[in-house]
């Protein structure tokens, strides 16, 4: 068998656009502040816990800036804290639910904004998983030594969409108002590398998991189709564009009702990754953990905490409520903040997990904190 | 033509194990000075560092980058009473035509710069070796280059393989960050195998023999020069 290299992760980036929004600032920018609808956003609201989040609109709700350059900005913040170009890079993995343009691939034209020099492109798609499918990708290509160095970006702009445009003379119940209050704007990236970081400590990704269970479960979270069965006739493709809209077929929505089932599958793939000992419950650390809502949280916290019995809320880490739900981007956003805050050691391990509603895909990391190479004498 | 010393050849059982012999001991004088070379001696204590393994190929590749048309150049040195010898060049040079590329890749898959690579020049060393290499190969019947593939395709099939490993173990590195170390201990493996056959075949006189030795000594040196002299 051949040997392979290790990848660590060796920077780390986020963009949040403009300033952070208020609940009460919400629908200055994404419209709805009829009596029916502020009642449903401010039950929504409390449920998911999130106090601020991060729109690319304005004041007015015009748009400031686009995905791409989100991700962009990321990059940049994360290639700053490692210190190199975007020229030192040699692979951009990119993950996004909804790019700017439908062609071409997002990755293509964030590298295109990013600059540096030619470089292998991975676009993933997906929802909120997408950005450790992503991850794998970069990781996999690092670990068999194609390239030095990879940059990974999970970006996400979906205020544009929720606005109340969309939502005018269109039938739009709770699956859509669930949403519409609880995403938000933001992009996290990462570098990743073959060697660990020369002088400061660095993350060494052990392995990364994913897994969906699609063949099981239908649609839970969709836009671009009438209901959850993909049907000819039933997609925007097959029909007018007019249609489509007025179909509403454009607003994002999420079948609340299996999310609690949702929840219990996510937890069924945390405790197999124990039984097959890909986790390690005395050894694990800290958890980052994405989840869309508040309710989510305990729900998952108690999960983990059966197997885990020393998990405590300081071992456990979210920045749901600060930074709000920015989809695919999560991840990273929370990733950036607990490792610029000096939440991790060296020698500590971190899972990060992310379940995706969009049929039920589950994604998981295992991170081991490592020092830079001329102090790792010095570590028992 | 060459200044050899005329070793005396009468004691000897015969000229084939005379000349491995004499071979030998250059050898292990060499294998003493790598010892002593910086970058090996790191290497060998696990303090090499990505950037020393870096410049190591970046040095090496000015060089390699020769191999190919100094034996071409051997062969057409070769006259029709060497056929053999420059079949043998001939074949060999094919062979090594390519090997640099595999160097470049590698020193790519690290993170390093083809521009920056091609661009680079022979360290004091390379300068010495490669310059020794073409004019020998110059010479009419240049049958001591025998010595330099000696030593050059030795430290392939017996060390080169050994010093990858070690970077692997050291530096974490994929094999495909060190294809030119590695490949070169099979591919030397078996050209030191044919050049065994060259020795042995009872076509080298004690004439010849000298010369093979001298070569393989000044060689060895410039190799070991080359590597200690690292972008100098």
């Amino acid at each position: 068998m051949g040997a392979t290299a290790n990848a660590y992760l060796t920077g780390f980036g986020r963009y949040l656009p403009g300033a952070p929004v208020d609940n009460d600032g919400i629908a200055a920018r994404l419209g709805g502040d009829d009596p029916v609808t502020e009642r449903i956003r401010r039950r929504i609201l409390e449920s998911n816990g999130i106090r601020q989040r991060h729109y690319a609109l304005d004041e007015h709700g015009e748009p400031t800036e686009l995905n791409e350059e989100l991700a962009v900005k990321a990059l940049r913040a994360a290639l700053d804290d490692r210190g190199i170009d975007a020229a030192d890079i040699r692979m951009l993995a990119c993950a996004t639910t909804m790019g700017d343009v439908l062609v071409p691939g997002f990755a293509s034209m964030v590298h295109g904004r990013l600059g540096g020099g030619p470089m292998q492109l991975l676009s993933a798609s997906g929802v909120c998983a997408s950005s450790l499918a992503a991850l794998d990708a970069a990781v996999s290509k690092i670990r068999l030594g194609d390239h030095p160095r990879a940059a990974v970006v999970g970006s996400e702009l979906p205020s544009r969409s929720l606005r109340q445009r969309r939502y005018d003379g269109v039938r739009a119940g709770m699956d859509s108002h669930f949403l519409r209050w609880m995403l938000s704007d933001g992009a996290g990236a990462v570098v990743v590398e073959f060697q660990p970081h020369p002088d400061k400590p660095s993350l060494r990704v052990d392995w990364v998991r994913h897994v969906s269970l699609a063949h099981e479960h239908d649609v839970c979270m969709r836009a671009g189709m009438t209901g959850p069965e993909p049907v000819l006739g039933g997609t925007w493709q097959d029909v007018d564009i007019a249609d489509a809209e007025a179909a509403g077929m454009f607003l994002l929505r999420q079948d609340v009702g299996m999310l609690d089932d949702l929840a219990d599958a996510g937890i069924r793939q945390f405790e197999e990754l124990v039984d097959i000992g890909l986790v390690d419950v005395r050894h694990l650390d800290h958890v980052v953990c994405h989840y869309s809502t508040n309710m989510f949280r305990d729900v998952a916290f108690e999960a983990l905490r059966r197997r885990i019995p020393t998990l405590d809320t300081d071992r456990w880490f979210s920045n749901l409520e600060t930074r709000g739900n920015t989809g695919s981007a999560s991840i990273f956003i929370a990733l950036e903040e607990a490792w610029r805050t000096g939440r991790f050691a060296p020698g500590e391990t971190v899972l990060l997990a992310v379940p995706e509603s969009g049929r039920f895909s589950f994604a998981f990391a295992h991170l081991t904190v490592v020092a830079p190479p001329h102090q790792q004498g010095a570590t028992p | 033509m060459s200044t050899t010393t005329t070793a005396s050849a009468e004691a000897a059982p015969s000229a084939a194990d005379t000349l491995f012999e004499r071979l030998a001991d250059v050898w292990v004088e060499l294998e003493e000075r790598l010892e002593r070379v910086p970058i090996l001696a790191r290497l060998a204590e696990g303090t090499v560092t990505l950037d020393d393994y870096r410049r190591l190929l970046f040095n090496l590749r000015q060089q390699v980058v020769d191999g190919s048309p100094w034996i071409s150049r051997a062969a057409s040195s070769f006259d029709g009473d060497h056929f053999e010898l420059r079949s043998a060049a001939i074949r060999h040079a094919e062979e090594e035509h390519r090997d640099h590329l595999m160097l470049e890749r590698d020193y790519v898959a690290i993170g390093g710069s083809l521009d920056e690579l091609r661009a680079g020049r022979k360290n004091i060393g390379s300068e010495a070796l490669s310059a020794y290499m073409f004019h020998y190969a110059g010479r009419p019947n240049p049958v001591g280059l025998l010595g330099a593939m000696f030593i050059i395709e030795g430290l392939g099939a017996r060390r080169a393989a050994g010093w990858a490993a070690r970077f692997q173990e050291v530096l974490g590195l994929a094999d495909n960050q060190v294809h030119f170390m590695r490949y070169h201990q099979d591919a030397d493996t078996e050209h030191t195998g044919n050049l065994e056959a060259i020795l042995t075949s009872g076509a080298i006189d004690a004439r010849a023999a000298d010369e093979i030795v001298r070569c393989a000594q000044v060689v060895a040196r410039l190799y070991a020069l080359q590597l200690e002299e690292l972008d100098r």
